[in-house]
């Protein structure tokens, strides 16, 4: 579970980049946050995971503050950030074996966890091979295998879409609906509203670093008393803003 | 000809733009700050190399060799251009991300590769300003010279870089025209790169050979006792040099333009002939860098469970390998550690034979020899650990992957330190190979090389932390290419700062060797680097959150 409390962030003064966010991803949901460009979503997710120290409020992952306790936080997520252009000198192997180093994974599960991911997403023939002679996609995999590898109960993704093929794209969607079976919790940001319509349990819209609107597509829908697609509701939402 | 003027200014612009932050952009005022900052920085250098140059010339003046120095900074100046020139000219002229854009207009190959080097060489003055003119304005101010001294000094310094820069490019010019040959880019970048290096050693102990040759112990034996005579032994190192020091050092104006047309011709002829050369070969070299990928591995068995070494020693050696297994990080942060002694030390090898420097030794060394030996050691290491970027790019060369630090479940002071160990371990091979040589030339004690290891290791340590500390205050995250981290960075200067002032604070004990015990000297600089490391860590244990607030 990630619970957000009243958060908010200024690059420059008197602009809130995100402004007195509140927001609660519960165990067993999949949470898509949507937004325009420059709304907000990246500066939200990299509080959520320690990048960025938020100006004000905090931020639980499974009651563990990112700010206090931020060690135990960070155990308790996987994280993909946006650019997955990440350690290209490494090989795949080196860079999933360092990353199960890092989160205490034992030998044993994280070599059959490995396999499983790498082969799932069909990257296991290139794991000798150095990260920078992987293709976008095949970067985009391994790097969503590493933060799969300590099997973290949260799992928070930046645009985890952009760049796979489409076999990939739907078996990472398998497993983000498998995940949350299990009790689970899945926060992504996407610009692909097709897929945040079928697989969201709940969305949240972020619009000039304020939540303009939260709840399931239903919810969004008699909100707004209109039988519409999850796209045009957003475009509605975000331009009356 | 205006075109390559124009692509000169507009690849030195980029070369010399600043990385700037996002905090650094809306911060007017620091910038103000800064440039006075700078500029007080540069004063302080000018300062201490300019008392080493005024101590140096007395010493050479009580054994009348003065006009020696003349020819020494002119040698250093050399040195340097060669180790620049050998370090950056296949990157610069072959691995620049421009050159995407820069190919498909309408440009000749000679008017691209001129303008590169062109860079390559406007980089170097920036340099000499530091290690030439410096130092030999002292001179002049010190010899009481007119402007018929500083008038060669200023050609000389503008004419000198460029004949060895063009050989040197002109080299990896042809060498890169075989890159088709090989699938993998980063080998040949590397392989290249050490070719050059080994083509300029087997080049240096030819022209001292050739020069050795051409003077006969009885020669020899005057030169060193003969008022002036020491300079004969630098002329013949390389072609332009001779020249360039006779100019300096005449008092005839037809000599010294004499001298200078015979400069300027070589030089010119040389870059001629590069200029032709590069329309025929430059893009063949240029065409297969850009597309010559990472070769596909064969299928080897995937080791898919590895043993568990610990988080340490894990982080260290992803460390070791993102340095080692990048040719940009490997040629500019690493290799320099281990070349940068063997070129120097061979350099002075070659140039001088065991008699000679026996002989320079006596006439250099003081009163008490043996505690301006040790420290003399201490400052050679200090010297080459100036160029060790390990450190002072630890943060900036992961670039928007810093975050990666952040997000991870381990603590931000332990990152620190196993970011710093690489640095240690490079210094740490350096120093090594300065002792190997001290304990061959100098017959040093095992007792004080022990204390002369010890007390190098325990600077290297604070040097090391010092420098991760500066680039977690001023990190450069935004970069396009490897090579702007470690070369459009003006963090570099930092390393360099630290062991001047080091060298410096050396030279100041060496004379208090007089009165008091060598050892107890070594104990005060022990303890001054020991307090150093202990507050630069509890300033970074304290601090850690703080310290990672740049990186986002």
């Amino acid at each position: 579970m990630i619970e957000i409390k009243n958060v908010s962030k200024s690059y420059v003064k008197n602009q809130k980049s995100v402004d007195s966010l509140n927001l609660e991803i519960k165990d067993g949901e999949i949470f898509g946050f949507l937004g325009p460009n420059g709304a907000g979503k990246t500066t939200t997710i990299r509080m959520i995971t320690g990048i960025l120290e938020p100006d004000g409020g905090d931020i639980l992952v499974d009651g563990y503050s990112i700010r206090s306790n931020p060690i135990e936080a960070k155990k308790r997520f996987g994280f993909v950030p946006d650019s997955p252009d990440i350690f290209l000198k490494l090989k795949g192997i080196e860079y999933l074996n360092f990353l199960a180093e890092i989160y205490d994974v034992p030998i044993e599960e994280s070599q059959e966890r490995i396999e499983k991911l790498t082969k799932k997403f069909e990257i296991y023939d290139n794991l000798n091979n150095t990260i920078e002679s992987y293709s976008h996609g095949m970067r985009q995999k391994i790097v969503i295998c590493g933060a799969l590898i300590s099997n973290p109960k949260n799992w928070i993704l930046d645009e985890p879409m952009t760049g796979l093929d489409p076999k990939s794209s739907f078996d990472l969607k398998e497993m983000m609906r498998e995940h949350t079976k299990n009790g689970n919790a899945v926060f992504f940001s996407t610009h692909i509203l097709d897929v945040a319509e079928r697989l969201c349990d709940r969305v949240g819209i972020i619009n000039k670093g304020k939540l303009v609107s939260v709840g399931t597509f239903e919810e969004m829908k008699a909100k707004f008393k209109e039988e519409t697609s999850l796209e045009e509701l957003f475009l509605e939402i975000t331009e009356d803003d | 000809m205006i075109k390559t003027i124009l692509l000169t200014i507009v690849f030195l612009k980029t070369s010399l733009q600043r990385m700037q932050s996002r905090y650094y952009e809306n911060a007017k005022k620091n910038k103000k700050i800064r440039r006075i900052l700078y500029f007080i920085l540069f004063v302080i250098i000018a300062g201490i190399i300019g008392f080493f140059s005024s101590n140096m010339i007395d010493v050479l003046e009580q054994s009348h060799q003065e006009t020696t120095f003349v020819g020494l900074v002119l040698f250093l100046v050399l040195i340097l251009t060669i180790i620049q020139s050998v370090f950056s000219s296949v990157n610069m002229l072959y691995f620049t991300k421009d050159t995407e854009y820069i190919l498909p207009l309408p440009l000749k190959p000679y008017q691209i590769i001129i303008a590169r080097t062109n860079v390559i060489i406007i980089v170097q003055y920036f340099i000499e300003i530091i290690v030439g003119l410096i130092p030999l304005i002292v001179y002049g101010f010190k010899m009481n010279c007119g402007p018929m001294f500083y008038a060669p000094v200023l050609i000389t310094l503008i004419l000198l870089p460029i004949l060895p820069t063009v050989l040197l490019s002109l080299i990896v010019m042809i060498l890169m025209s075989f890159s088709k040959i090989t699938k993998n880019k980063n080998k040949f970048q590397l392989f290249t790169t050490f070719l050059v290096f080994a083509i300029t050693i087997a080049f240096s102990i030819a022209m001292v050979k050739i020069d050795e040759q051409s003077i006969s112990d009885e020669q020899l034996a005057q030169m060193l006792t003969k008022a002036n005579g020491m300079i004969e032994l630098i002329k013949g190192y390389f072609p332009t040099l001779k020249y360039s020091i006779n100019a300096i050092l005449s008092n005839n104006i037809f000599t010294m333009i004499l001298e200078f047309a015979r400069v300027i011709g070589i030089t010119a002829i040389a870059y001629a002939v590069y200029a032709l050369l590069s329309q025929k070969l430059y893009f063949k070299g240029l065409v297969g860098s850009l597309f010559s990928g990472e070769n596909k591995k064969k299928k080897k068995k995937i080791k898919t469970a590895t043993k568990r070494k610990g988080v340490g020693r894990r982080y260290v050696a992803k460390e070791f390998k993102t340095l080692l297994r990048n040719p940009v990080y490997l040629v500019q942060c690493v290799l320099p550690a281990i070349l940068l002694p063997i070129l120097c030390i061979a350099l002075v090898l070659i140039s001088f034979d065991e008699e000679t420097i026996n002989e320079i030794m006596k006439a250099l060394s003081t009163v008490n020899a043996n505690g301006v030996i040790l420290l003399t050691i201490i400052g050679i290491t200090q010297f080459f650990s100036m160029v060790v970027y390990i450190s002072i790019t630890a943060i900036s060369r992961d670039g928007k992957n810093a975050i990666f630090m952040k997000y991870i479940p381990v603590p931000l002071y332990k990152q620190y330190i196993y970011k710093t160990i690489p640095n240690i371990v490079m210094n740490l091979f350096s120093i090594i190979i300065v002792l190997t040589v001290s304990e061959y030339l100098l017959k040093t004690s095992i007792l004080d090389l022990i204390v002369v290891f010890v007390i190098s290791m325990i600077m290297n340590i604070a040097q090391s932390f010092l420098m991760l500390l500066i680039d977690l205050k001023r990190p450069k995250l935004q970069w396009d290419s490897e090579y702007a981290v470690v070369k459009q960075n003006f963090n570099l200067i930092f390393p360099m700062i630290f062991s001047i002032i080091s060298i410096g604070l050396l030279i100041l004990y060496a004379k208090t060797t007089q009165i008091i015990s060598v050892y107890i000297v070594l104990t005060m600089i022990a303890a001054i680097y020991l307090l150093i490391t202990v507050l630069v860590n509890v300033y970074l244990y304290k601090r850690q959150n703080e310290l990672a607030g740049k990186i986002e």
